[in-house]
């Protein structure tokens, strides 16, 4: 990625087009099955853009997982900075929302005097919160349906789209057939430093491409960080099988080990959420700092829940350091004094 | 066959040097977000001492850095901002600040020398008095160089009065300062000093610097902590940021003294293009890099002027029917042959 960059070709991209930025753009929009692209600078950009696009009109409604990225993470972004207003629908511990209930969120056009109007519904896959699970193509077409139905739009964060689709075995283009836009991140598992692309048709990416300068974040010769997005796009997503195969290792013995639970079925792709069980000696902050000392580091998601996500700079061999890090941490608990009980 | 190209169109156009392209691949980098990158830590604290502000923020853009500043210093719903009519903010940064952040300007008219009349700021603060009707009015911007009125630096004098008349009113002072180390070099100011009565200020590197990328915003530590998350939920907290700053420290670094080159060279420019029957160029206020032409030979349109140029190589931006500019820059395969170029000119003629 480094030598990619240090001879990147480059150009002005808001005078005129970046030729780096432009090749990845399409490249990503071909491998994604839609009409056109644009690199942004974050995932969270990528969606405040792709969100704000397709509710241009103010008094605009949006349909989002009570758990969701967007909805948690982003600062609320789509409203404070875009006057969107959110609708929050419950997410099933699978990633996806009922049909029903997105259903029963559409606003009635016939109530306009006092609802806002429904303009997008948006999907999350894989599903972050929930722990990388991955939403079906059949799912996501059935959300794609009703949205025709009702005339509203589809967005996908697919900030880790190609884990879902390499986890399903299904090509990513087809996963994503339903929605009218999807943003794609290249600096997670696929390794890259900086950015996402989001794809959609051309009408929407010229309308996103003004967005992006309005929020800042038309950038000069950006080639360059593009051309190391290219290189994790071409090298890294074959990496991922081997992410999702550690995930799932590391999973089964931590699942082993008195004091932790893991929901060892629901870990599809890099991301595992465990339980530190009642009774046990450790809580998640203890745990943590034990865990820190040996060097591995962990996030945690609330007193007694954390998250592990892998990816290709972790080794088999971290794998197997990591869970004798965790055994030693719950096998060998130490009492407050440091005595080994 | 054109085989030399001089591209006059802006200083935006700048390539990154073999020692940007060799700071880039080797630049220590961490996730700016969940942590720092210790890269554009380096960055933020030089520029913030260079400019004498507790703290800077690295941005993707001068839009963004205008936009989180703008939008920091007016966090309360219902805010006005005092700008010039002619700002870059308010022509080229799409309407952001109203569009994007909620804040309603108020633009008072800049004249030709990049200034506004002390007396139209004042007069365009709100009453507070009459606040059940007014936005409130929070902030003034500056821009130093102004760009639209050909680069025309705001001396320390000016900058301090309208400092002194914003503390006086309770209202903060932001500098767009995109092109501030041109006003520092034409004018002979040490920036810190040229920036000193503004709380916040926001400084290009992608421009004459030469960076690829970005801008830098300084201030006080709190007016950065919340820059920061603002900044964030626009979508610019990106990730090993480093990489970037590190092109943008080579910049501050190498380029800076080149400034003065670049703004004898649009003098020189400017003068001979001012002998050219048909062309007009007002040569005491070329004080920087730009260089505002006006086609005074009505036979001729700009975009004509503009093709004849293209088709020799030489590219300048339209600014109207009878307006070009020419934005002087160090570049780093660029001949100083001035000659030549007033020749293209005059044949043209």
């Amino acid at each position: 990625m480094r030598a990619a960059m240090a001879t990147a070709e480059v150009d002005d991209d808001v005078l005129g087009a970046d030729p780096t930025a432009v090749r990845l753009e399409s490249e990503v929009a071909t491998i994604m099955g839609k009409e056109a692209g644009l690199f942004v600078p974050s995932g969270t950009m990528g969606n405040l853009i792709s969100v704000l696009v397709h509710c241009d009109k103010r008094g605009s409604e949006v349909i989002l997982g009570d758990n969701s990225h967007i909805h948690i993470y982003e600062n609320g972004g789509i409203s404070t900075i875009g006057g969107v207003h959110p609708r929050p629908v419950k997410n099933n511990d699978d990633g996806t929302m009922d049909i029903n209930s997105i259903e029963a969120a559409i606003r009635d056009p016939r109530g306009e005097i006092v609802y806002p109007t429904t303009r997008l519904i948006c999907l999350e896959n894989s599903h972050a919160n929930t722990g990388g699970r991955c939403l079906s193509a059949e799912y996501t077409d059935k959300v794609g349906e009703l949205a025709k139905k009702h005339g509203l739009k589809l967005h996908i964060d697919g900030a880790r789209i190609f884990n879902a689709s390499v986890a399903l075995g299904v090509p990513v283009n087809r996963l994503v057939q339903a929605a009218d836009s999807v943003s794609v991140c290249l600096s997670k598992g696929l390794g890259a430093p900086v950015g996402s692309v989001i794809v959609g048709s051309k009408s929407f990416i010229s309308k996103a491409r003004i967005l992006r300068k309005t929020l800042g974040g038309g950038m000069r010769q950006l080639g360059f960080i593009c051309a190391a997005a290219f290189v994790a796009l071409k090298e890294n997503v074959a990496k991922l099988e081997g992410d999702h195969k550690k995930a799932k290792m590391l999973a089964e013995g931590l699942n082993q080990i008195k004091g932790l639970r893991v929901n060892v079925a629901a870990v599809e792709t890099n991301i595992i959420f465990f339980d530190i069980l009642e009774g046990s000696k450790l809580t998640a902050e203890k745990l943590y700092n034990n865990l820190e000392e040996h060097g591995v580091l962990v996030m945690p998601e609330g007193p007694y829940r954390m998250r592990i996500v892998l990816h290709h700079q972790i080794s088999s061999s971290d794998v197997h350091y990591t869970l004798s890090c965790f055994q030693q941490a719950f096998n060998g608990v130490h009492e407050e004094n440091g005595n080994q009980v | 066959m054109v085989t030399r190209r001089v591209d006059l169109r802006s200083d935006t156009v700048t390539k990154p040097t073999e020692a940007m392209r060799a700071a880039m691949a080797t630049a220590e980098v961490d996730d700016d977000v969940l942590g720092v990158d210790p890269t554009a830590f380096r960055l933020e604290s030089e520029v913030a001492e260079i400019m004498g502000k507790e703290a800077g923020l690295f941005v993707l853009s001068g839009t963004m850095g205008n936009l989180v500043s703008v939008l920091v210093h007016c966090d309360t719903r219902g805010s006005e901002v005092i700008l010039g009519d002619n700002s870059h903010i308010h022509i080229y940064e799409n309407g952001g600040i109203a569009t994007i952040g909620g804040v309603h300007p108020r633009p008072v008219k800049n004249n030709e020398d990049g200034t506004m009349d002390i007396d139209s700021i004042e007069a365009a603060i709100r009453d507070p008095r009459g606040e059940l009707l007014y936005p409130t009015t929070r902030l003034i911007c500056l821009e130093n160089s102004h760009a639209n009125s050909g680069g025309r630096c705001l001396s320390v004098e000016y900058t301090d009065r309208v400092g002194e008349l914003a503390k006086k009113h309770g209202l903060k002072l932001h500098v767009d300062g995109a092109r501030i180390f041109n006003a520092s070099v034409a004018l002979g100011v040490p920036v810190n000093r040229l920036v000193q009565a503004a709380d916040s200020v926001s400084v290009c590197l992608s421009k004459g610097l030469g960076a690829p990328v970005g801008s830098v915003i300084v201030g006080s530590k709190s007016f950065i902590a919340k820059a920061r998350i603002l900044r964030k939920t626009l979508g610019g907290g990106t990730r090993q940021v480093g990489l970037i700053c590190a092109a943008a420290f080579v910049a501050l670094k190498e380029n800076v003294e080149k400034l003065e080159g670049d703004h004898r060279k649009a003098k020189i420019l400017a003068e001979g293009l001012n002998q050219i029957k048909g062309l007009k160029v007002d040569v005491a206020a070329v004080e920087t890099n730009i260089i505002n032409v006006d086609i005074v030979d009505s036979k001729f349109t700009a975009e004509q002027l503009h093709k004849h140029l293209e088709e020799h190589g030489v590219l300048v931006m339209s600014k109207g029917q009878f307006r070009s500019v020419f934005s002087i820059v160090n570049h780093p395969f660029r001949f100083a042959r001035k000659w030549t170029k007033l020749e293209f000119v005059a044949r043209t003629k």
